[in-house]
């Protein structure tokens, strides 16, 4: 067998791992400065500021042409989903009930096992 | 002509055939792996005992004959889904918990709703946490309760810990929990107060969006997301490897939004003002200084954290109160820690052999 240091594919995999290494320690270094933080806050700020007022000119458009706006349709989503949330409880709790007319007298906890274990002693097998 | 030092001319014949063998062989999986779905994941039978919007508490059904008396509750971090911890069968620290006899709850969140973008950190302190322990130990029949917390996890449950710590906490087991906030050197300088206005983000947002939280993340390692792709590529014909990877993938990039006012609080109090560390902690007005907690608590980190270092969990185990205390490090990273075949043989035979006689 060829060893590791003339084998084509270790090579390949040794460089990419190398790479990946140097371009993280490289990225990392260059993302502590303030400089980055800086720029990043400024960009994402700006994102999130323009994306607060295209939010708002869009509501007023849709409103105009007579549509439902984003808000009005995540509005009508939690409904929605409120729906569904209560639906999950009522699901749950129907499953507890069935689950209860099933158990034994004494309840389902009497078929849940016993809280008796113990650790196993030093050297013994787990 | 010789051949390079190292170099056996005759295994180079057996060495082509394998080589256009796992080429064909990456043909043909690579198409698999587009057309088929990763493995199901999260499926140990377990019940919801309670859903209450972002909040979801799940009891695992035992499978061993005889169940340690202490009911374990884990807490989940907010950023990511708990089936982290019950991959597939083999894999599952579920699975493992349960067949090691012990009785497991698990509070997991789904993805806040754009109302719930109220949410504070006193929801998840003061109001969720305390209520699934209730209902733990309404369900178990048991006073005792232990938790595990991963990750910010365990940043939640030492806050609840430091405030109710008169009970019913047993045991606290945290899972590379940061104290230490300006440890974290790429997370703190992102948030920078000088230029991160969190304010304005959130009053513009709502809820934080998981696009944003993931990008933070893989920020921290740039170039690893592409070298998996070409690692991956390069061993695609390995099912058990293909397998691992689209587990790990999967659940990397399920990332959940956090709760506005939730993320206000972390940006304002932990990466900030760092008052954990400092122990000016508050949560609803309730002092949570960690120097408080008495029970018994280990704390496992990991050796190549790049999400949480050393340096910003390592206090973590002198500040508290109790005297029964451990910090362990092993080999592995953040999620490596906790997860796949290196979890399996380091970090969970470590914590069945510490838990296992305090849960008597």
């Amino acid at each position: 067998m060829a060893d590791k240091g003339n084998d084509p594919a270790a090579i390949w995999q040794t460089m990419i791992g190398e790479m990946e290494k140097g371009f993280n320690s490289f990225a990392n270094q260059a993302m502590a400065s303030p400089e980055f933080s800086k720029v990043m806050n400024q960009v994402g700020g700006v994102s999130a500021g323009a994306q607060k007022q295209l939010g708002e000119m869009m509501e007023k458009y849709l409103l105009a042409m007579n549509l439902p706006s984003r808000a009005q349709m995540v509005g009508m989503a939690e409904r929605i989903q409120s729906i569904e949330g209560q639906l999950n409880e009522i699901k749950a709790l129907l499953h507890q009930v069935h689950h209860n007319s099933l158990a034994p007298e004494g309840g389902y906890g009497a078929q849940r096992p016993p809280r008796t274990r113990r650790p196993p002693s030093e050297g013994e097998p787990k | 002509m010789n051949a390079p030092a190292g170099l056996d001319l005759a295994s180079i014949p057996e060495r082509i055939q394998s080589e256009v063998q796992r080429a064909i062989q990456r043909s043909i999986k690579g198409v698999e792996y587009i057309a088929s779905s990763g493995p199901s994941l999260g499926s140990t039978p377990k019940d919801i005992l309670a859903s209450r919007g972002t909040m979801n508490l799940y009891h695992y059904r035992p499978v061993a004959d005889e169940i340690y008396r202490v009911p374990i509750l884990i807490v989940m971090a907010t950023t990511n889904r708990g089936y982290i911890l019950d991959m597939v069968p083999g894999q599952s620290f579920i699975e493992f918990l349960l067949k090691h006899g012990y009785d497991v709850y698990m509070l997991d969140w789904t993805a806040p709703k754009p109302e719930e973008k109220r949410l504070g950190m006193e929801d998840y302190v003061l109001d969720f946490i305390p209520d699934c322990v209730r209902r733990v130990q309404q369900d178990s029949g048991e006073t005792d309760v232990s938790i595990i917390g991963y990750c910010f996890g365990g940043v939640l449950s030492l806050l609840y810990a430091s405030i109710f710590n008169d009970g019913p906490m047993k045991n606290l087991i945290c899972f590379t929990t940061p104290i230490d906030f300006r440890e974290m050197k790429l997370f703190s300088n992102f948030s920078d107060r000088r230029y991160f206005d969190v304010d304005r983000l959130v009053d513009s947002v709502g809820n934080v969006p998981p696009e944003m939280i993931l990008s933070s993340f893989e920020m921290l390692r740039p170039a690893s997301r592409a070298a998996s792709q070409v690692q991956l590529w390069e061993n695609i014909w390995n099912d058990e490897y293909v397998k691992a990877y689209r587990m790990m993938d999967r659940w990397g990039t399920d990332t959940l939004p956090l709760a506005g006012e939730y993320f206000r609080a972390i940006t304002k109090d932990l990466m900030w003002d760092n008052k954990l560390f400092n122990g000016t902690m508050s949560v609803g007005g309730r002092k949570a200084d960690i120097s408080r907690i008495k029970v018994p608590i280990l704390h496992a980190v990991a050796e190549h954290d790049h999400i949480v270092p050393y340096e910003a969990a390592k206090h973590l185990i002198p500040k508290v109160g109790s005297t029964d205390k451990e910090e362990v490090m092993l080999k592995g990273g953040h999620v490596s820690l906790v997860a796949g075949a290196n979890a399996i043989k380091r970090l969970w035979p470590k914590l069945d052999n510490w838990l296992g006689k305090r849960s008597t």
